[in-house]
């Protein structure tokens, strides 16, 4: 079944074949950007912030990578551990690398001053490979 | 229930600790000719992750339920005549497991500054990292959040790993945070029991009292983040609410009130002027019950303390 944009390159080939516009080119364009769509892979990143800010510190985060999580950074020697392998410190750090934030934080389950839902501010991030 | 009594072991400030972190940590207090003869046990058995059939055994009662270190920490936060448990769980983790298991908080729990049981493990073997130890994530049994929602988490800043020699107990707040970490080592199980002490009686400030500690000026003891932990929320809230349960614990709660600002249980530096009282100290802590001239209130404008 097609897609809402795999749909729009198909009606333009055929608009274009009812003027007599069609030409072979156009016609490999349109078929080689329907088999990318096919191809396309969403990952995803959780970060959770310590602060509502892009700029915060990250405290957590989860990474989908190809339909799978992601290794994890990595805690080494005694506790409290000195953290390895952490992609990312902040939102804007994961933005530089080409994510894209798709969910924003719930800014309401922080009105309650007095009460902590979850761990920190949630960002949900996207790239489309 | 079966009860048990005792002589508490633990002062202010370890009890001050378990309010912060949620846990405490007691290395290698369990004999290991006890744990060794449990994995013997755990050998035999069609079904290892039973092992209620121990608790008849008197050499595993009196060396792992009764041991001194753990039911001297249990009485001092439990307080007299404390509840046994009545059933073991064998948490059996293989080894490998590729993946960690998910972030949860046990069934049945409930966030509240009372604390009417608590929740034990025990490791029954060395457990290094590549055993895929239980990760703890202290301080968030201040956190709200259900099994459902804290699934999806990830790598968590500030996580404590249960690793450690055999014997090691980790006595810890039922609602906090915990999962299995994955397991890289092969040809190995770990065996993790896990058990429950219930309260049976009022709590009070019968634990350790250190003359030299004074929970009305040393509030630092309060804050989490004296101790480098990451912190999950805003400024001094972990330190609120563990002077809550502190609180709690020294059957004083009604005497709490969040005040903010530079009001008691804000931490402040231990070398401050001891001749200025911190501000709002609750009353049945103030040296001396010394009067105060305003008993300071803040009702919230936008929610319930």
């Amino acid at each position: 079944m097609m897609n809402f944009q795999q749909q729009h390159f198909v009606q333009e080939c055929l608009d274009a074949l009812e003027q007599g516009t069609l030409t072979k080119d156009r016609l490999s364009a349109a078929f080689e950007a329907v088999t990318d769509q096919e191809h396309k892979q969403q990952d995803l990143l959780y970060l959770q912030l310590v602060e509502s800010g892009l700029h915060s510190k990250v405290i957590g985060m989860r990474m989908l990578i190809d339909g799978k999580y992601a290794d994890e950074p990595e805690n080494t020697g005694q506790w409290p551990y000195e953290e390895e392998g952490w992609p990312y410190e902040s939102a804007i750090d994961a933005i530089k690398d080409g994510w894209r934030v798709i969910s924003f934080p719930n800014m309401a389950l922080s009105l309650d001053e007095n009460r902590t839902y979850g761990l920190g501010f949630e960002f949900i991030l996207e790239k489309w490979r | 229930m079966k009860t048990y009594d005792c002589k508490p072991t633990l002062p202010d400030r370890e009890v001050i600790k378990f309010c912060r972190e949620g846990y405490l940590w007691l290395e290698s207090v369990v004999p290991r000719d006890v744990t060794d003869r449990v994995l013997e046990f755990l050998r035999d058995q069609a079904d290892p992750t039973q092992a209620n059939q121990l608790l008849q055994e008197d050499w595993f009662v009196e060396g792992l339920v009764f041991n001194p270190e753990t039911v001297g920490a249990v009485r001092s936060l439990l307080g007299a005549n404390f509840g046994l448990p009545p059933f073991i769980a064998n948490h059996m983790g293989k080894c490998p497991e590729p993946d960690p298991l998910g972030w949860h908080v046990d069934g049945g729990n409930m966030h509240t500054f009372a604390l009417n049981y608590l929740q034990v493990f025990c490791l029954m073997q060395d457990t290094t990292v590549e055993m895929g130890p239980t990760e703890i994530l202290p301080g968030s049994h201040f956190l709200l959040g259900q099994s459902a929602l804290v699934g999806r988490y990830g790598a968590i800043r500030g996580v404590r790993k249960c690793v450690g020699p055999a014997g090691t107990v980790f006595i810890t707040c039922y609602p906090i945070w915990h999962r299995r970490y994955k397991a890289t080592a092969t040809d190995c199980v770990r065996h993790l029991f896990k058990y429950n002490y219930f309260r049976n009686s009022p709590p009070q400030r019968d634990w350790v009292i250190d003359p030299d500690f004074d929970p009305a000026i040393h509030t630092n003891e309060f804050n989490h983040l004296q101790v480098g932990a990451t912190p999950y929320r805003r400024n001094f809230l972990d330190s609120y609410d563990a002077a809550r349960m502190y609180m709690w614990l020294c059957g004083l709660e009604e005497e709490f009130k969040y005040i903010g600002g530079v009001a008691w249980p804000g931490p402040f530096p231990d070398d401050w002027d001891e001749d200025f009282d911190h501000y709002a100290v609750p009353p049945s802590l103030r040296a001396d019950a010394r009067p105060t001239n305003y008993d300071p209130e803040a009702p919230p404008m936008f929610s319930r303390g």
